[in-house]
């Protein structure tokens, strides 16, 4: 396990989760554990073509079922009620899109009656031509799948997370100069485009009551309360949605928005009047909720001969699938972390179009685009590394960005990095992976079997970002004196929740370190936007730096208030006084104490204190992959033997936590999508042909490779604590390190995600 | 009109159900995971695939881990089912398996944990001893996305050092 060098009471040491009890004795309450009276199912009925007209639709023999309460179609619907950013997919069209678009909502009594009614819905569809790939979606005549969309481009930017403006294409310096100065150019389209879905166990459900008016509730699997308010509101106009969540089954950043179970059960709720129960299975999972964004990359880079990038000119080509949800904000961290790899780079042409294809849409994933990006271009980079010899750990380590480096973020302005310094981290963690000794050179195995059949190589890659600190949060902290006794609880009201990172219970230790409670005396409530502050939930790292700030603050906001009540009670300066024991006393007269109890107005009532976290896109976190690879030379089967992830957190928070995120990085489409992880589509039919989890590879207990860490503590100026998140990134670099790992094994380099057996006996020469 | 019953028992407990289409029987199509959730509020055993392929919903029938989405509860007659409710004592001291999950902080996002904890007391009850390929063959059945298997290793092995017999 992990261990934490500094010392804490609570911070940094390994302590049981609020949930644990609850979780091994199956009493947490998930979303499909609470109940409501009087809910009806609603279901979707699905189009089986990937792009297709609806010519006509009958209704009529699915209402006379008994026991069905709505059949609602894009005759019942507002046509200008849209998904997506900008505006663009009718809640319910006659354009169908994707095999699984919206043809029809159904609320019954039970699952099987809204089945029977969705079978009994009569459809003639004009089966349109589809197109799949983006490259051939933005060629003239291709199929159109808006008219407001020419060649399939949706516009780039997004004002929400752009606030100067609308930014999507990195311009800096001249990469033509550039590219002149460069000893190695190395130019390829390298795509990682097979739209791999995060497949979280618990799949997408919520539960949507009318409360009149233009007010609905919603109790759901989400992983961000404020995200889907803010997405949903703007589907249609002036709704106001309030949310209620629980402790989600697995998201990996992928069940935020809910959008379009969200909006329909809006609208079923909204005709029966009867709260809506819309809860997928599996397969509609599988084959209607969201993927990763498929990334075509077209990329030129220039590397001088110190292994340090000095010109990137590159078209990133994102495949949204049938609709984009705000893929802009993706399109844009992807190109912040691009930046941080490449940070030494002076000169940037790295534009970006995100494409509408008849595929199954893309959303918010963990890694949020710059895993997706960075797959493709560490590639590139790792073959003009190749060219010159660079060792990788080298030339990663010279292009990395450090304290004082530029870059521009997700919201179009340029950042300067402050206080990180990853250099010792990346030499650590080589050096605890033996790199030195395992590393033999390019396309050189470095273990080959005494029949010659099996192979090993070694890779590595990293990945940074800054969304750490991204947007702003808030948090309350109250103390609750004890009616009968000195002492108290303190309740922490922050909108956040449990995905599986713990970072619900690790705010907790913050909480109860800085007043000097016990860990069990502090508590929170659960997520809902009417009785917390606002925030974006715990994504994409975020829950140390911004909400551990938050709720950092609102204790020392607490704190002090306690403080000024005490000074007239003790007298005695607030500089020198301390909490202890549900109470204050002065720092070198602890017999001087006060208990919480007579703090309080009328001693027993409370106090709260409010913090909040601005946003701050200067503290990139970074990770590094180490990862040993053997290939089977006669199958083409590769076999992950030996993984290290390595990083510098600043301060560990949790090691149990931290150890867990970083060994997560295997799951969730990371390092699996190097090796089988992908998204068949039957080409001609456009059917979706890995629907379920059988079909669908996914990595079982037996086949887990070696993992190891090596975290440091270098004590970041970022919050109280002076730590950075990491769990978002730690698995955004293993696939491209996978891919490195194999090549290096082969001794050909392989550039098609995943590399499946057949990838690598074409690499061989063999088929 | 005769009716059928059918009986069986859950975490000791006795139960007999009408089978039959009218409301509020026994439906003969009806999945075991439904019935312990829908009918009897054992919300602990968890629905992910409904298709044999997860784990999620793994139970104990007569000591054997079982997916419980795959089982009809008609054909669950004379059967004892253990589910993850059935697992702590009644005064609220866990099983060993589950405190070794807490010990050893064998979960993340904890939807898969069930499954896992009533896979993981089946292959002990069986076999007190087994080797770490022997553990990861038991709980090759159980998805966990979230990657918490290194620290459920730990926790089975956990048990294993310390010779724990369990019931
Ligand atoms: S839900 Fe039963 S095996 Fe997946
Ligand atoms: S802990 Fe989340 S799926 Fe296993």
């Amino acid at each position: 396990m992990i261990k934490s060098k500094h010392d804490y009471k609570y911070v940094g040491k390994q302590t049981v989760r609020k949930d644990a009890y609850g979780i091994v004795q199956g009493k947490t309450q998930f979303f499909d554990d609470f109940v409501m009276p009087n809910i009806l199912i609603g279901k979707v009925k699905q189009c089986p073509y990937p792009h297709a007209n609806i010519l006509s639709i009958d209704t009529s023999k699915a209402l006379t079922l008994e026991g069905v309460h709505a059949v609602i179609t894009y005759k019942d619907c507002d046509p200008n009620w849209k998904f997506g950013w900008p505006p663009q997919k009718s809640v319910l069209g006659t354009r169908m899109r994707f095999v699984g678009d919206a043809v029809a909502l159904v609320a019954a009594e039970t699952e099987e009656l809204a089945k029977e009614a969705i079978d009994l819905i009569e459809v003639n569809y004009e089966v349109l031509e589809p197109v799949f790939d983006v490259l051939e979606a933005q060629k003239e005549g291709a199929p159109q799948l808006y008219d407001e969309f020419p060649n399939n481009i949706v516009p780039g930017g997004y004002e929400v997370m752009q606030p100067s403006g609308r930014w999507w294409h990195l311009k800096k310096g001249d990469v033509e100069n550039g590219f002149a100065e460069c000893a190695i150019i190395e130019e390829d389209t390298i795509g990682f485009d097979k739209k791999p879905g995060t497949l979280s166990p618990e799949p997408p459900g919520l539960i949507i009551q009318w409360e009149g008016g233009t007010d609905y509730h919603v109790w759901g699997t989400t992983q961000g309360i404020m995200v889907l308010q803010l997405v949903n509101a703007t589907v249609i106009p002036g709704v106001h949605i309030e949310a209620t969540a629980f402790n989600v089954g697995g998201s990996y950043g992928n069940k935020t928005t809910l959008t379009n179970i969200t909006i329909y059960g809006m609208l079923l709720a909204k005709a029966t009047n009867r709260p809506i129960k819309m809860n997928e299975t599996k397969v509609e999972q599988m084959v209607m909720h969201e993927t990763r964004l498929g990334s075509t990359v077209q990329a030129k880079i220039g590397m001088d001969k110190e292994g340090v990038v000095r010109s990137v000119k590159a078209l990133w080509s994102v495949d949204a699938g049938h609709f984009c949800n705000a893929i802009q904000g993706q399109v844009s961290v992807g190109l912040g972390e691009a930046q941080l790899i490449m940070c030494k780079c002076p000169n940037w042409d790295l534009d970006t179009r995100i494409i509408t294809t008849n595929k199954l849409t893309a959303g918010t994933v963990r890694g949020y685009g710059g895993q997706e990006l960075n797959s493709c271009l560490s590639l590139l980079m790792a073959r003009a590394m190749r060219k010159g010899n660079f060792d990788p750990v080298d030339s990663f380590r010279k292009n990395y960005c450090q304290a004082g480096d530029k870059y521009f973020w997700r919201d179009g302005r340029e950042w300067t990095a402050r206080s990180v310094d990853y250099n010792d981290a990346i030499l650590a963690t080589a050096e605890k992976f033996r790199w030195k000794d395992r590393w033999k050179g390019w396309g050189i195995p470095s273990w080959v079997s005494e029949d010659g059949k099996k192979v090993r190589g070694v890779g590595c890659s990293v990945i940074g970002n800054s969304d750490a600190g991204e947007s702003f949060a808030e948090a309350y902290v109250r103390i609750i004196p004890d009616m009968f006794k000195d002492e108290a609880r303190v309740m922490v009201h922050i909108n956040v929740t449990e995905i599986g990172n713990g970072q619900k219970s690790n705010l907790l230790k913050m909480v109860a370190e800085i007043l000097n409670v016990p860990l069990e005396a502090v508590q929170t409530i659960p997520p809902d936007s009417r009785t917390s502050p606002r925030n974006e939930g715990l994504a994409g790292s975020r829950g140390t730096l911004t909400c551990g700030r938050a709720v950092s603050n609102a204790a020392l906001d607490l704190r002090r208030q306690l403080f000024e009540a005490a000074e007239y009670k003790l007298r005695y300066p607030q500089e020198q006084m301390e909490m202890f024991n549900f109470g204050v006393r002065a720092k070198s007269k602890p017999e001087l104490w006060v208990p919480v109890t007579k703090l309080v107005p009328d001693h027993h009532l409370t106090m709260t204190g409010y913090g909040r976290h601005d946003e701050d896109f200067g503290t990139p976190n970074f990770f590094m992959s180490f990862i040993e690879a053997e290939v089977d030379l006669e199958t083409g089967m590769t076999k992950v033997i030996d993984m290290l992830g390595g990083t510098d957190v600043g301060q560990i928070i949790d090691p149990g936590s931290l150890e867990m995120q970083c060994q997560g990085g295997i799951g969730a489409a990371s390092l699996d999508t190097a090796l089988f992880e992908e998204n068949f589509v039957d080409p001609v039919i456009g059917r979706p042909l890995t629907y379920d989890m059988i079909q669908y590879k996914w990595r079982p207990f037996n086949e887990l490779p070696n993992f190891d860490t090596c975290i440091l503590e270098s004590q970041f100026d970022t919050n109280y604590f002076r730590a950075i998140g990491v769990g978002e990134i730690s698995g955004a670099a293993a696939a491209s390190a996978c891919m490195m790992a194999i090549s290096n094994a082969i001794g050909t380099e392989i550039k098609d995600y995943p590399a499946t057996p057949d990838v690598i006996l074409k690499a061989l020469g063999k088929i | 009109m005769k009716t059928t019953l059918v009986n069986f028992f859950v975490n000791g407990k006795e139960y007999t159900l009408s089978v039959g289409n009218l409301f509020g029987q026994l439906l003969p199509n009806e999945v075991l995971v439904d019935t312990l959730r829908n009918r009897f509020g054992l919300t602990g055993t968890k629905i992910a695939c409904k298709d044999g392929a997860c784990g999620c919903c793994t139970v104990l029938i007569d000591g054997e881990a079982v997916p419980s989405c795959e089982v009809l509860t008609v054909d669950c007659e004379g059967k004892h089912i253990v589910t993850i409710e059935g697992l702590a004592a009644p005064d609220g001291t866990l099983d060993p398996v589950q405190q070794a999950f807490v010990d050893y902080y064998a979960f993340q996002c904890g939807f898969c944990t069930p499954g896992i904890i009533m896979a993981t007391k089946a292959l002990l009850n069986k076999n007190p001893r087994p080797t770490r390929e022997q553990i990861q063959d038991a709980l090759s059945g159980n998805f966990c996305r979230c990657i918490s298997h290194y620290h459920v290793l730990e926790a089975v092995e956990s048990l294993v050092k310390k010779g724990e017999q369990p019931a």
